[in-house]
């Protein structure tokens, strides 16, 4: 006979507002096995604590019953309460009175009846706790971080700052990310270029911090703390160790193509650095432009390097590491406006572009040397208009949130602008404008000072008339049409997740929101957090924001994994999967779905009916479950079952849902 | 029919003989007409009382698993039990090598009592053993799989075009019938649980009582255990002493499962497809 304690909760008029807790907690004395039923205002505070603990004292419980909000919320903190009483901190339901309950319902007769319900459950399922314990597992002291943007950056100067090695893998030829694609940085227009490109000399000269550019990570495995990840890091045809960086070879190359980081509007070359900065400030070579690679005809490059760094031969680079921790700073791109808005073009006007190609002529080091030209006759835009929301809070045709940066970087386009080119006008189209955050809105506002025009409205069509860009709209706010005469549009698209985001995702097991952004742990609570241990979130990958705010979030990402090296050892979970060896007959369905690689088979003999028989089980690795629970759904024979969520506890509750 | 019968009284005699095999598993006469029953022999001597004639309806797979304990068995395979063996070896229960098949074509077998082709061989999709060590007879012709697809599914379609309350009258009636001997799971060779879900008494899935509710939770339960590994051996239908049609709501699975994941057969090769159990990083997610 076990002598359980029931405790329910107030929390302030939270709970009391929609459910009768005193109802509730004597409707819980009458349940079999109950000794005590009591409510509280707030269970959680110190002395709701206190009061439960007197309790357990005097009424002599051996597990308790808590009715309050979330597990999620407060189990943690019951369970550490409980640590400091002679009741295992295992022995403890929580009903969720709250989520579940009271802020679902609007009044007492829905909300108490079913508080009743959901206590009933609690009571039976309480009822079959066993006592758990936990194990420890060791920690690896080293980072790695996944995106060498300016959110990555940050997370491993700190990361390597506090002590710890940290590794960098960056899918591009360079550290950097957008941010050192931008001109100027609003508010305070201070050059983007001149505060990252410093940032990534400190990270390529930093001796805890190495770096692996033209890197993916190919798979992982293992656990928090023991992660093991294996790294692809893709040929250069250059020799890093031996290369000084001359850039001879660049201005010798023969084959031109595109540039992305100039987003097309200038040439590079096969053999090339994406910018003069770069960090490693060694060239690579694009193998699929290099003519030597292609036919094997030219290797000028190979000739006119005085230190013989060309490598022709180079190859792809794997090696597997562990490490304790993981930050995915994998960051955003550009939604591809082209193949949704047909109506501004979709890509054939020349003269409509992207706000970061805006960003790329506005520059001083761009293919204009930061003369405002336009890209179809290299002349001056006289007008140019600005559209805002381009795949932003558009549901029916992109995508259904606010991009939240593009607000600010308009109004720093306009204001550029304005800046470089006299007598110009410039026309932004918006739905909204959106400028919380230190010196935004005083931005905004010395932009319309400037001279920016701003028109409540979209942009239903542009044509392209005599070499003007025709834009037609409404004007919301007079409840008329207006038609600009443009030179040059500039689109300020939506941010949307990297291409690489859905499959780091599922590798690394982020869950994803309709939109493939990464889901940190709680919006609220644990904004850097996921929910697989170990891995954290910095910058533009887990939604959109600006630089401010991603390095924000990258800083607290990186003391969230100091905290865990700050310790040698981690606490396992005791809420894991175990198999019952004389129910489970080796199929291994537990092996194939476990997602930690948790599960293995091993072979036994033991007398079974009198004969001596060697078949093979399951076995769980405490330190990989997560328990997540998938393999005791997977398990047929029913072998499988998850300490703290036993089937047998589950059939309780079921049972006492179901008794009328 | 006789040359094959012959066959396997000379390959079995071998088999025991040379001590390849410690038993064999195929058929003898049964105690009445034109009836069959299993037959285990340990001795070459008694190679003689293999039969193998049309009315062969038992499927030999799952015996194989209580006697490998013995010594390596040697068991007659069509292609019913072909993949019945296949099935246990991808499920881990068996290893290749504690099996010697003796493969059979098979052109279908025959009702007792009506004479006419047993219900399981009508949806026959390999006649010929899909894995063996030796085949005794020539390979016979498969039917055209359209054709075949026609009389698999044929129940299936008429069961979706129901409306609602017809489909659940159908269904009461199918379990109403039921008398939970569990004949189905002893001979399927997909149920290779120690101690089935129904037995589990602490965890109380299934509540001992016999009628409808849970007589229609053991038969619903049963296709959610087996639905994905079924290999249309059919001897659940034969072997239920009610004559339930008890492949229905399994072929509803296997069709489902093949249009979904584009799951195939099962039982083809010893590999773990494994179809609702794995994970795959391009899988869709059309819920998410």
């Amino acid at each position: 006979m076990s002598r359980v304690g029931v405790f329910v909760c107030h929390c302030g008029s939270n709970i009391a507002g929609t459910v009768d807790v005193e109802h509730v907690a004597e409707e819980a004395a009458k349940l079999p096995n109950v000794a005590y039923a009591t409510t509280n205002k707030y269970m959680c505070s110190d002395p709701g604590q206190q009061a439960v603990r007197e309790a357990i004292i005097e009424h002599n419980l051996d597990r308790i019953v808590i009715a309050s909000c979330s597990p999620r919320m407060h189990e943690a903190t019951f369970r550490k309460m409980l640590a400091g009483t002679d009741i295992n901190p295992y022995m403890l339901e929580i009903a969720n009175v709250r989520e579940q309950c009271s802020w679902v319902h609007k009044d007492k007769d829905v909300g108490t009846p079913k508080a009743i319900d959901l206590v009933k459950m609690a009571v039976a399922k309480v009822n079959y706790d066993a006592p758990l314990t936990t194990t420890t597992i060791p920690v690896n002291k080293r980072a790695l971080i996944i995106g060498g943007g300016i959110a990555g950056m940050q997370a491993a100067l700190d990361i390597a700052d506090a002590g710890y090695p940290v590794t960098i893998v960056e899918k591009e030829s360079s550290l950097g990310g957008r941010m050192v694609m931008l001109d100027k940085t609003f508010p305070t227009m201070d050059c983007s270029a001149c505060i990252c490109t410093p940032k990534m000399t400190d990270v390529g000269a930093h001796p805890n911090i190495t770096i692996k550019t033209l890197a993916e990570v190919e798979s992982v495995g293992g656990y928090i703390g023991n992660f093991e990840v294996t790294v692809r890091e893709k040929a250069k045809y250059v020799d890093y160790d031996t290369c000084t960086g001359c850039s001879l070879c660049e201005t010798k190359c023969p084959s031109k193509v595109d540039s992305e980081f100039d987003q097309g509007l200038a040439k590079r070359r096969a053999i090339y650095r994406p910018f003069a900065q770069a960090v490693p400030a060694k060239p690579t070579i694009d193998a699929k432009n290099c003519r030597k690679l292609i036919d094997g005809k030219c290797g000028v490059c190979e000739k006119v390097c005085p230190v013989g760094s060309i490598k022709f031969d180079d190859e792809d680079k794997v090696t597997t590491e562990v490490y304790g921790a993981i930050i995915v700073a994998i960051g955003y791109q550009l939604i591809d406006w082209t193949k949704i808005y047909g109506e501004y073009g979709g890509g054939r006007f020349k003269d409509v572009i992207s706000g970061l190609q805006f960003e790329r002529l506005v520059n001083a080091s761009g293919p204009t040397e930061g003369h405002i030209l336009r890209p179809s006759d290299n002349t001056e835009p006289k007008t140019v208009v600005i559209v805002k929301c381009v795949g932003s809070r558009d549901p029916e045709k992109a995508k259904s949130y606010c991009s939240r940066a593009c607000c600010m970087y308009a109004a720093k386009h306009a204001h550029q602008y304005l800046d470089k080119v006299k007598d110009a006008r410039c026309y932004i189209f918006y739905m909204d404008i959106r400028t919380p955050g230190k010196g935004y809105d005083e931005f905004y506002m010395n932009t319309q000072h400037d001279g920016a025009r701003y028109i409540r409205g979209r942009v239903s069509k542009i044509i392209n008339q005599n070499g003007k860009l025709i834009c037609k709209g409404e004007d919301t706010l007079l409840g008329s049409q207006v038609t600009v005469e443009a030179d040059m549009v500039v689109l300020e698209t939506a941010m949307v997740p990297a291409d690489e985001a859905n499959q780091i995702g599922s590798m690394l097991g982020i869950t994803r929101d309709k939109d493939l952004w990464l889901s940190e742990a709680h919006p609220k609570l644990r904004p850097v957090e996921t929910n697989s241990g170990g891995i954290y979130l910095a910058g533009t990958c887990q939604g959109p924001k600006d630089i401010p705010d991603s390095v924000a979030q990258a800083s607290a990402a990186a003391m969230k994994v100091a905290i865990l090296f700050s310790k040698d050892e981690l606490e396992s979970n005791a809420m894991i999967a175990n198999s019952n060896k004389n129910l489970c007959n080796g199929c291994g369905a537990c092996v194939a779905i476990c997602p930690y690689g948790a599960i293995t088979l091993e072979e036994i003999t033991a007398r079974e009916n009198s004969v001596m028989v060697t078949r093979e089980i399951s076995k769980v690795n405490p330190g990989l479950c997560q328990g997540c629970g998938a393999c005791t759904v997977a398990c047929r024979p029913g072998a499988m079952d998850l300490r703290g969520f036993t089937d047998e506890q589950i059939m309780r509750e079921v049972a006492a849902l179901c008794q009328w | 029919m006789t040359a094959i019968q012959e066959s396997i009284q000379k390959r079995a005699a071998e088999l025991l003989e040379s001590g390849e095999v410690t038993q064999v598993i195929a058929w003898t006469n049964g105690r009445f007409t034109n009836q069959t029953s299993p037959l285990f022999i340990q001795n070459a001597a008694d190679a003689g009382k293999i039969v193998f004639n049309e009315y062969c309806v038992n499927t030999l797979a799952k015996y194989v698993l209580n006697e490998k304990i013995a010594g390596k068995v040697g068991v007659c395979v069509r292609g019913c039990e072909a993949r019945g063996i296949n099935r246990m070896i991808a499920d881990n229960q068996l290893k290749r090598e504690e099996v010697y098949l003796l493969g059979i074509p098979c052109e279908g077998m025959k009702d007792r009592e009506t004479g006419e082709a047993l219900d399981k061989c009508l949806t026959c999709t390999h006649k010929n053993p899909v894995v063996y060590d030796e085949l005794l007879g020539a390979e016979v012709t498969d039917t055209v799989s359209e054709e075949i697809d026609k009389v698999r599914f044929a129940q299936i379609e008429a069961i979706e075009g129901m409306s609602r309350e017809e489909r659940l009258e159908y269904f009461n009636n199918v379990f109403n019938s039921c008398i939970r001997c569990y004949a189905c799971r002893e001979v399927c060779p997909v149920c290779t649980c120690r101690e089935c879900f129904v037995d589990q008494l602490r965890a109380g899935w299934q509540g001992k009582q016999n009628n409808l509710n849970e007589n229609r939770f053991y038969n619903l339960i049963r296709v959610f255990h087996i639905g994905d590994r079924c290999v249309e051996c059919g001897e659940c239908a034969r072997a239920c002493p009610m004559g339930l049609p008890l492949m229905e709501l399994n072929r509803k699975w296997i069709r489902d499962l093949d249009e979904l994941f584009a799951a195939g057969e099962e039982g083809l090769s010893d590999e773990l497809d494994n179809t609702l159990g794995r994970y795959k990083t391009d899988d869709i997610e059309e819920f998410m």
